[in-house]
């Protein structure tokens, strides 16, 4: 799987997915094992990390929001008033 | 002529005429009468009566039309039955079926006064459009539409399009950001009136707003917490539900509708029934993600362990065959090498065992060849003018020849010689043999 993709948590369980299924088919050598679980530990580092801190994702999402957020005064306004 | 005229006829004023024509209206319509009309618009006034127009259409045309009142005292008991019954409120666009009294007032004219409204016929109004838009929204596929969307992987970045002001609004958001396992969302609202007549253009404007920003979120929520479950018609209405069903993001609807589900939620991808079920629904994604997640961790785990264990065992079982195979080994090296010493000391013996014999021979022959040896076993040695004589013949009668023997030398005289006897020569040529061989 490409690393250069930006790397989201489904492109992250799949791939976890596919890892588990390699390990398990016991066809593996030590070598490529310490390397895929070296990946797997860094994907599940990354998954559950990201469940909890979306610092990042809120600042962005909310820099593409402002535009919008200051245009929608007026709507909020009444809403308020409802 | 004209004056004739003027004179002869009859005049009223206009109060008189309208007094004739409200006694002919009560004349002609003496009951009170059982109705259905469209309401085109309603007001209250301050004083708490209802002015209604009231009209009826064929092909989008009004081809009756006529005002209608409910006095206060009337009103609030109507109003509330109809409420209750139908969780509307009486308003522009409903067809009613209301029990009437003509009446015709000198100043304000011609108007119906509403004795009664019975909710009965406009629930059955709202099933019957409301079965109908379900109808052709099935009709034309886009009941499922939504729903076909998939949920995303992890609904963590939430559009919410509901109103600050509802009681259900601030509970969402906590039971949200409070969850017991740590998660953050990330939910942004886009503010709508979510009852009333403006709540449906309210919601629309809402659902455009956010699917021009639809890559930044997984899931779009439209809630509508507590309070009056009054006016949430809108929910029913086609135009909205198509929306729904049409918007790009699975939308997760928790409008609190007590009764059946609304439109809204049967296009929407998933209904909950509170704001508090959509929360749950939420965090509930994120935490079956997660034990997925843990689930993979525990077996990458588990099996890393094994396989580390199975090597250990491995390596144990190898070195101990080492150990075993060099024990071995070393055992069988060491039996050669005492073997080899064995055998070398063996032959060392033997050797100087055989070397001790030769020299004992050679020291025996070089005893029996030192002359005085000879001499003892009684040979003995003779000079003639100072040399060995090994000859006789080298003799003549009247030499003197001198005879040494192991004590003791003879002077003699010789008297006559013969030849050597064959016999002592032989013995002589086999004791120089023997030393010839060592």
């Amino acid at each position: 799987m490409s690393k250069s993709r930006q790397l989201t948590y489904s492109l992250a369980l799949t791939e976890l997915e596919e890892i588990i299924s390699e390990i398990e088919s016991e066809e593996i050598n030590v070598d490529i094992l310490a390397e895929k679980v070296k990946r797997a530990a860094y994907l599940i580092k990354f998954c559950k990390g990201r469940l909890r801190d979306t610092e990042e994702e809120v600042k962005k999402v909310l820099s593409e929001i402002e535009g919008i957020e200051e245009t929608e005064q007026g709507g909020q306004n009444n809403a308020a008033n409802s | 002529m004209t004056d004739l005229l003027l004179n002869t006829r009859t005049t009223f004023s206009l109060f008189e005429l309208n007094n004739i024509i409200k006694d002919a209206i009560s004349y002609a319509l003496p009951d009170t009468y059982w109705v259905v009309a469209e309401i085109a618009d309603t007001k209250l006034n301050q004083k708490g009566h209802c002015y209604l127009e009231l009209v009826e259409k064929e092909d989008n045309k009004t081809i009756a039309q006529v005002k209608a009142n409910i006095w206060a005292y009337e009103y609030r008991r109507i109003s509330h039955k109809f409420q209750a019954a139908t969780n509307e409120s009486l308003k522009s666009g409903m067809k009613v079926l209301l029990l009437v009294a003509v009446t015709f007032h000198e100043v304000y004219g011609l108007s119906l006064n509403v004795r009664d409204i019975d909710p009965a016929y406009t629930m059955g109004e709202m099933a019957l459009k409301k079965r109908e838009v379900i109808e052709r929204l099935t009709k034309e596929g886009f009941i499922g539409l939504n729903k076909s969307l998939p949920l995303p992987a992890v609904p963590q970045r939430i559009a919410v399009i509901s109103s600050p002001a509802a009681a259900g609004y601030g509970d969402f958001f906590g039971q949200l950001d409070n969850n017991p396992y740590g998660y953050k969302f990330i939910h942004i609202l886009f503010p709508a009136l979510m009852q009333g007549a403006e709540a449906e253009p309210s919601i629309t404007s809402a659902l455009r707003k956010v699917r021009q920003k639809k890559d930044l979120f997984d899931v779009l929520v439209i809630i509508r917490g507590g309070g009056s479950v009054i006016d949430l018609n809108c929910f029913d209405s086609y135009n909205l539900a198509l929306e729904i069903a049409k918007f790009p993001l699975p939308i997760i609807t928790g409008i609190g509708h007590e009764k059946d589900d609304t439109v809204a939620d049967m296009t929407a991808h998933t209904k909950m029934k509170t704001p508090t079920a959509v929360a749950e629904f939420l965090i509930s994604g994120l935490r079956s993600f997660e034990e997925n997640v843990i689930n993979i961790q525990n077996r990458v785990v588990r099996h890393t362990e094994r396989f580390i264990k199975e090597g250990h065992y491995a390596l144990a079982s190898l070195t101990q065959r080492l150990s075993f195979i060099s024990i071995q080994l070393t055992a069988s090296l060491h039996n050669k090498i005492e073997g080899a010493e064995k055998d070398l000391r063996g032959s060392v013996r033997q050797f100087i065992q055989k070397t001790g014999s030769r020299l004992d021979n050679l020291e025996k022959v070089i005893r029996l060849l030192d002359p005085v040896n000879v001499l003892q076993r009684g040979y003995s040695l003779t000079h003639h003018k100072g040399e060995i004589l090994k000859d006789a013949s080298l003799l003549r009668k009247g030499d003197v020849i001198d005879t040494r023997l192991f004590k003791g030398v003879i002077s003699s005289v010789v008297e006559n010689t013969k030849e050597a006897e064959e016999h002592e020569q032989e013995q002589a040529v086999d004791l120089f043999s023997g030393i010839d061989r060592a």
